[in-house]
């Protein structure tokens, strides 16, 4: 496995999480380099988003860590902005796209204190860049898919952390905004971020990033695309279900 | 200060301080919290009157506070185990709590002139008898412990603004940035258990539940802001303490009962005629689009 | 009913509280599951409020006071409020708790106000309706005792008759109206029954601890059962049972019946939630914690076995340093494996004893039998959905299964 070495955005060491008895991840090590569009792909199940929680801390974990730019993630949280599964959010909730771009900042506010104007020519940015300046008003439930994503992914921006975690950003997102957030992430790494993503399309994760963890409760690979992705880890990770489907599909995942 | 303005004022600042804690709890699914509350402090009343021997409103509140803070925290915890849903917590809390109150009344404090009614029940038409001495002048002892609470109330809300509204919109963002989630429903869960508390030693029980619900059930229908939302159900909760008085003084009938059920009918009116979701609202943009697509298919027709 | 209560070795009175009891235990238990399971539970809470009002106008039209026509009165008003509180909950934008909540405070709310109008009326013929909500166990009558039993055994034949589609309902009501199952009409079944429960029972033991008698049975009885007519089987036998014992605990303690049988149902259900098997918070901490530190002993167990195979018995510090582990963990792993005969000392360095490394052997196959099962496993072709518990691949696999996965690990190279 071809480890990014002690300077890795975010790292796992030998991470197993379970739900019950089942394990959701098991002994995974995993690092995604820094300044890199990174994705996490495999099957359903395989415990994509479980890694992304374990990591920061949303989830108890049975052995292992997660380090994050070198230092354990609960001392790193700083470090590391989080774009959870939409489905989690109460999209009839009296808040606008302003204020929920504006929860990027109150960690730097801290307890108590109200954001200060920097913060929110902060949020005025990250609005801009992500197209959304002109729905700053608008209720969060009157968006479209697309839109609602660009706003969560704003309020990470907003964070002006490092490291980026996106869990399943497209779910449910036309193609045309994908295409459009991607660009914008790809931009980010640029400026020397790094993003790791959650990704359930394999042709676009070979398009479009330049590393991918191959996961399947247990990390089949990990390193830059053409490698981690190759056919034989494909088959390997998605076995059951690119055999069913016979050389149609090996076509597709190839 | 006149009899009829006295009552007025308590109730309209059992409105305001309800009513700036109520819309976070209809946010956070847990609107029946305040009715928990306000049977679960029968234990408190009754260890008080058992220890100290006597119903003055300071021991009184603090000993119901006590088990009120109890009842939250109980509930939450039965919550954390994942094992019962909310609604199914709550149930189990405050039944049990209110029970022990009534072995307490029955087996102890027979005999002795504690009756339910009166101790938990509150009756907002004596207050304007209870009186206390403030800046030389004499007032209404509800309406002074009631501006206390709404006061604290009102500085929880300024303090930690972002962080109730971060918390009840996003539990797992929350905790990624460093906003303990716990801790700040438990803070929010305190500040209910003593308005409740505070409010129906003076109003009465129902009052209290009504006007932690009710105000903020009807502004979320009609506001898509938070800020808003607030003001809108202490708003509201005003216009049932006006109306509601003289309603009752005009009925003859219960001053609590009547304040109600102008709350409620403000619910109707929110339900039936808000803006944006309001069921007119609703079935007329339904019937509209239902109208153009109706055209838009005879023009297809007519073109075809 | 004579029978019954002379057949109990009791005072007629205290009789006639037991048999009560047990059926308000049955009545409210079966029926209230339907209430828990839906996330409604506080819907009875509402009902057993809103029959003030009811039992108010009840009172104000036929002018009488027996127990009947009020029940009448209250069980009218219980369903125009569960009505309401469905039909709010369906104009989509409020949650449950919120109609309940807004339902609560009218009805009760309308009830004060006509319990004031009708005291302005005539002063003394109503004493005693606000009563109606405290429950008066004492005061029950063996034909009330017939009466609750009639309905309890009515609602109990209906829900054992629909109890299929009120499954389906239950579980996933759009599934269940794509199979032509009338999804409205059973949600209103399962509303009527809850408010009979509550018709049955609040005059007993009053209205907020009728809320108790609903959600305890449900809750206990389902911490023991995964499967529905089990879990209301075993739900009335909790109601039954904690109304029972209630009843007697409290008469030969000489206090109030609901409140006491109340008690009892609540200690009932923290025990459940406390210790049920597999579910309970404290037998998931215990076996939480004994996994925890099974996987911490066998990892140590591991390292020590590769650090023998790399060179010269490793010391404790070596291994806590080559394995990154807390020293505390360590020492504590390394003090069981003693305890087993697993370790053996040379001065401060270890050493594996025999039986030692056999356990690390079993280990190490246990693990890499696991990672062959993620890696080939789907090559074996099971003829069914298999997954097994990775601490016991053998058991869930089968023996068959298990060679084939082995013959398989070792045909191919890992990467």
């Amino acid at each position: 496995m071809s480890a990014a070495g002690p300077s890795s955005a975010l790292e796992v060491r030998r991470l197993t999480v379970s739900y019950g008895s089942r394990p959701a991840l098991w002994d995974v090590d995993a690092s995604f380099p820094r300044g890199a569009l990174s994705a996490i792909v495999g099957p359903n199940g395989a415990g994509k988003s479980t890694l992304l929680k374990a990591a920061v801390g949303l989830l108890p974990v049975d052995a292992g860590q997660a380090l994050i730019e070198g230092q354990p993630a609960s001392a790193a949280l700083d470090r590391v902005s989080y774009v959870p599964q939409r489905d989690a959010v109460d999209w009839d909730f009296p808040i606008t796209v302003r204020e929920v771009v504006e929860m990027g900042r109150y960690r730097s506010a801290g307890w108590v204190r109200r954001l200060r104007p920097p913060d929110r020519e902060i949020v005025g940015e990250c609005l801009e860049r992500v197209g959304m300046a002109p729905f700053a008003g608008r209720q969060i439930g009157r968006l479209s898919g697309g839109q609602r994503q660009r706003v969560f992914i704003a309020r990470a921006l907003a964070q002006r952390a490092p490291v980026m975690l996106l869990d399943e950003p497209f779910a449910g997102v036309d193609a045309r905004s994908e295409s459009a957030l991607l660009d914008l992430l790809r931009e980010l790494c640029e400026q020397g971020g790094s993003i790791v993503v959650v990704h359930h399309d394999i042709g676009i994760v070979r398009a479009r990033f330049d590393w991918a963890l191959l996961l399947n409760v247990r990390a089949v690979s990990c390193g830059p695309v053409a490698e981690s992705l190759a056919v034989a880890k494909l088959r390997q990770a998605y076995a059951g279900i690119a055999e069913g489907m016979g050389e149609e599909a090996a076509a597709w995942i190839g | 200060m006149s009899d009829d303005l006295a009552i007025v004022l308590t109730a309209g600042m059992v409105a305001t301080a309800c009513g700036l804690l109520g819309p976070l709890l209809v946010l956070r699914r847990a609107a029946l919290l305040s009715d928990a509350v306000s049977h679960a402090v029968l234990p408190g009343i009754v260890a008080v009157f058992l220890l100290v021997g006597s119903r003055a409103p300071l021991p009184v509140i603090a000993g119901a506070a006590v088990f009120a803070v109890i009842c939250v925290l109980l509930i939450d915890a039965l919550r954390a185990t994942g094992l019962v849903k909310v609604d199914a917590a709550i149930g189990l809390a405050f039944p049990a709590l209110f029970a022990l109150g009534v072995l307490g009344v029955t087996s102890f404090a027979k005999g002795v002139h504690l009756d339910l009614d009166a101790t938990i029940y509150g009756e907002i038409a004596f207050t304007p008898f209870r009186t206390v001495e403030l800046l030389g002048s004499e007032l209404p002892r509800a309406v002074v412990l009631l501006s206390l609470v709404s006061l604290g109330n009102l500085l929880l809300l300024v303090l930690l603004w972002k962080e109730l509204k971060l918390t009840s919109f996003d539990q797992g963002f929350a905790q990624t940035t460093g906003f303990s989630p716990g801790l700040v429903s438990r803070l929010l869960l305190i500040a209910v258990a003593v308005t409740a508390v505070t409010a129906f030693e003076s109003v009465g029980a129902i009052l209290v539940v009504t006007m932690l619900i009710v105000p903020a059930a009807t502004a979320y229908l009609l506001s898509d802001r938070l800020v808003l939302m607030v003001g809108l159900a202490v708003a509201i909760g005003w216009i049932a303490a006006v109306v509601g008085h003289s309603s009752a003084a005009a009925l003859d009938a219960s001053i609590a009962g009547a304040m109600g059920l102008v709350a409620s009918a403000c619910f109707v009116l929110a339900l039936a005629f808000a803006p944006r979701n309001g069921l007119i609202a609703v079935a007329m943009r339904s019937r509209r689009r239902r109208a153009r697509l109706a055209q838009a298919l005879a023009a297809g027709a007519e073109r075809g | 009913m004579d029978w019954l209560i002379e057949l109990l070795p009791l005072s007629y009175t205290n009789a006639v509280v037991l048999i009560g009891s047990v059926t308000i235990g049955i009545t409210a238990g079966v029926l209230g599951s339907f209430a828990v399971l839906r996330e409604r539970s506080l819907v009875g809470d509402a009902i057993a409020h809103a029959t003030l009002p009811g039992v108010v106008i009840a009172f104000i039209a036929s002018g009488a006071k027996d127990a009947s026509t009020l029940a009448v009165g209250a069980a009218l008003a219980g369903v125009a409020a569960a009505l309401l509180i469905v039909g709010i909950e369906r104009t989509g934008r409020l949650r449950p708790d919120a109609a309940i909540g807004v339902v609560l405070s009218a009805f009760f709310s309308l009830g004060i106000v006509l319990l004031t109008y009708v005291a302005n009326f005539n002063n003394a013929n109503q004493a005693g309706l606000d009563q109606y909500l405290f429950g008066q166990a004492a005061g029950l009558l063996e034909g009330d005792l017939v009466a609750m039993a009639a309905l309890c055994l009515a609602s109990l034949a209906i829900v054992a008759a629909l109890l299929r589609p009120l499954r389906a309902t239950l579980f996933d009501a759009e599934f269940a109206g794509s199979i032509g199952l009338p999804v409205r009409a059973l949600e209103l079944i399962t509303m009527a029954a809850l408010v009979v429960a509550v018709i049955v029972g609040v005059r007993t033991v009053g209205a907020i601890l009728m809320v108790a008698m609903l959600i305890v049975p449900a809750v206990t009885a389902r911490q023991f059962c995964d499967r529905l007519p089990t879990m209301l089987v075993a739900a009335g036998a909790t109601g039954a049972v904690v109304g029972g014992s209630g009843a007697l605990i409290s008469e030969s303690a000489a206090l109030p019946t609901g409140p006491v049988v109340v008690l009892v149902g609540s200690g009932a259900a923290v025990c459940a939630l406390l210790f049920a098997p597999r579910r309970g918070v404290a037998w998931n901490a215990r076996r939480l914690i004994r996994d925890r530190r099974r996987a911490v002993t066998e990892g140590v167990l591991v390292d020590v076995e590769t650090a023998l195979h790399a060179g010269p018995p490793p010391t404790s510090t070596e291994l806590m340093l080559a394995s990154g582990r807390p020293r505390r963990a360590l020492r504590r792993a390394l003090r069981d494996l003693d305890r087993a005969g697993i370790l053996e000392r040379d001065g401060d360095r270890i050493l594996l004893s025999e039986a030692g490394a056999a356990a690390a052997h079993a280990v190490l196959e246990r693990r890499d039998l696991w990672h062959a099962w993620l890696e080939y496993g789907w090559k074996l072709e099971l003829p069914d959905a298999r997954e097994p518990d990775p601490s016991d691949l053998r058991g869930g696999l089968g023996d068959a299964a298990v060679e084939r996965l082995r013959a398989l690990a070792a045909s191919e190279p890992t990467q």
